[in-house]
């Protein structure tokens, strides 16, 4: 990890996400189809904020880009001080082992282990014992888990599925968490519980989030929403707010 | 804590379960095959050595398995043998593979055969070996139930058994040389001639007379087991070792191939989850080797205690039959075993390791 990025690990840069003329072209047999194009988006730390756009729109590449799922065709990401877009293939890995938590739409635990399970590999696989201080037993009292430590993700609801999906994200206390539509599986009950937590997450713990969702109410809960069509942001950095929708959900 | 590797391999025990019994199958026919090969031929080279001699005096290239050299040696040697300075005793053998025991049969002169310490020593019966007379070792009459005074059909020829001998005397079966040279269509032929030098003689002054005065023949030094081993030209014994460690190793390594394959396709979503969590390539690779290792040791095991009953059973039913298992045997197994495996993980592994992760997450 020699060459990566322009800031060191730990150091505290400006910003938790900034791109510069981003894009990402894919090829579709002799078509180059433009996935993202000249995005430039600036995340600063303890923000939350959500990405709306319609299918397509390019929402889910721009989050695989920023967590270095992706390679970017064009441009620059800065993952809190940290260039990933001319990073190799490990040290993107690195990077988003470091920094970056995910939470799914479909959950993506592991069937065949426990909650505790989930978290625990979570931990083992960020490998440095920098886990979050509060432990997860107390992530789980946090996100209303308790008692469900030894619960197969067959086992709990879908709502509850995704509050340990959420705990496996922040256990490593990551810089930034990307979540890709995490109400998209629920019912609207549940849907709040997780917008209920996600937004005490950012506002207790400072936790920075980029969510990405389809739904209004679910993009209320963000301190801004940055909207997509065709790869670009239309109204990017413009302040969105709903706040009855946030009271209803408090 | 709770282990990813064991949580996958108990979330498929079907597999697992097959995959384990695989890599078992591939350790028995290496232990078993090899400990047949190995028993009966250490069995043998026992017997011969302790038939006490010092030299056996065969054709040129031929091998210690004596049915399958030609009778080819003539029998009047046995007198120029006697008289060569040092030599206190000789006695020729004309040998042939009997089927139906899985062994040899010897047809011997009793007077000169009885010359030598490992001699027919009589458990049963009477000391009695001319014409239709056939004399077992006591291994053999407790495999075929045979008694004095039955007749037994040895070559496809009726004979009457009348003594059982204590087992060590090199075969097990024993008929007249005259009877075999008949039964063979070979008059004045035989097919090896058993050597004791004079206790007093040097051994290497003796054999170098022997190598002077017959050089076209082979003549192995009986008294040394390593050099016994080493002068025994048994053909493709060590080819057929190796086939049977490669075709157990091949059997292992296609089957933990074949399962880490396919495992590797039903988990693309899962290992899409690892690296979004930010798992190295090395971890990915290390799970599935982990797993791999893990269900090798389990076969490996299986194997062994398996392999360990079938020689029980085949010593108890088949006496006359010897399986070689050593600590050191087993141990092979057991790495053979663990390192076919991990080889069969090695490209599932690398084809896991480098999973485009965003495809490996929208995989269904």
């Amino acid at each position: 990890m020699g060459a990566m990025g322009e800031m060191k690990d730990g150091a505290s840069a400006a910003n938790a996400i900034e791109t510069v003329d981003l894009e990402m072209t894919y090829r579709s047999g002799r078509v180059d189809v433009p996935a993202v194009q000249g995005v430039n988006l600036t995340v600063r730390h303890g923000e939350f904020i959500a990405i709306m756009g319609p299918s397509g729109c390019g929402k889910s590449t721009l989050l695989h880009l920023l967590g270095g799922l992706l390679q970017p065709t064009a441009g620059s990401i800065l993952i809190d001080g940290t260039d990933i877009s001319k990073l190799s293939d490990a040290e993107r890995t690195a990077v988003r082992r470091r920094k970056i938590g995910y939470v799914f739409q479909r959950f993506n635990l592991f069937p065949t282990l426990t909650a505790k399970g989930n978290i625990e590999l979570a931990k083992k696989i960020h490998g440095n014992g920098v886990s979050n201080p509060n432990g997860v037993g107390s992530i789980f009292e946090m996100l209303g888990l308790k008692g469900k430590f030894n619960f197969r993700p067959s086992e709990l609801s879908g709502g509850e599925q995704q509050r340990v999906a959420i705990a496996r994200a922040v256990i490593n206390r990551p810089a930034i968490i990307l979540a890709d539509e995490p109400t998209g599986s629920l019912d609207s009950r549940n849907s709040r519980t997780v917008l209920r937590m996600l937004r005490d997450l950012n506002k207790k713990l400072g936790q920075t989030i980029v969510m990405i969702t389809h739904d209004s109410e679910a993009a209320s809960t963000a301190n801004r929403v940055v909207e997509m069509k065709d790869g670009r942001i239309l109204t990017p950095t413009c302040g969105y707010s709903y706040e009855p929708e946030l009271e209803r959900v408090n | 804590m709770e282990n990813l590797v064991t949580a996958n391999i108990r979330s498929r025990p079907t597999r697992a379960f097959i995959s384990i019994l695989a890599v078992a199958l591939g350790v028995i026919l290496m232990l078993v095959v090899g400990g047949i090969v190995s028993g009966t031929l250490d069995d043998y080279l026992g017997r011969t050595m302790a038939l006490g001699s010092d030299f056996i005096l065969q054709p040129g290239g031929s091998s210690i398995l004596y049915a399958f050299s030609d009778a080819s040696l003539n029998q009047k040697l046995t007198g120029v043998i006697e008289e060569l300075p040092g030599v206190a005793a000789v006695t020729p053998v004309l040998s042939k593979f009997h089927a139906k025991g899985f062994g040899l049969v010897f047809g011997i002169d009793m007077e000169s055969y009885n010359r030598f310490p490992g001699r027919l020593e009589i458990l049963e019966g009477t000391a009695s070996l001319t014409g239709d007379e056939v004399i077992v070792d006591q291994a053999y009459a407790d495999a075929q139930k045979v008694k004095p005074g039955m007749t037994i059909n040895v070559l496809n020829h009726d004979f009457k058994v009348t003594a059982i001998c204590r087992p060590g005397a090199v075969v097990r079966v024993f008929i007249p040389l005259e009877t075999m040279k008949v039964l063979n269509g070979t008059p004045d032929k035989v097919t090896i001639m058993f050597i004791k030098a004079d206790p007093k003689a040097d051994l290497d002054t003796v054999y170098a007379t022997l190598r002077d005065k017959f050089p076209g023949n082979s003549i192995l030094r009986a008294s040394d087991p390593n050099l016994l081993l080493a002068e025994t030209r048994l053909p493709g014994l060590a080819e057929f070792r190796m086939l049977v460690v490669f075709v157990s190793m091949l059997l292992s390594f296609m089957v933990i191939l074949l399962a880490m394959y396919t495992t590797i396709f039903e988990r693309t979503r899962e290992i899409g989850i690892l690296k979004s969590l930010g798992a190295s390539q090395r971890f990915i690779v290390g799970m599935i080797i982990q797993e791999s290792v893990m269900i090798c040791s389990l076969g490996a095991i299986l194997g062994i205690a398996i392999s360990e009953v079938i020689r029980i059973v085949i010593i108890t039913r088949f006496p006359t039959l010897q399986v070689s298992m050593t600590v050191g045997d087993l141990l092979r197994g057991l790495i053979l075993g663990l390192v076919a495996g991990t080889l069969g993980a090695l490209y599932p592994a690398y084809k896991a390791a480098k999973m485009d992760p965003v495809k490996a997450l929208s995989y269904e």
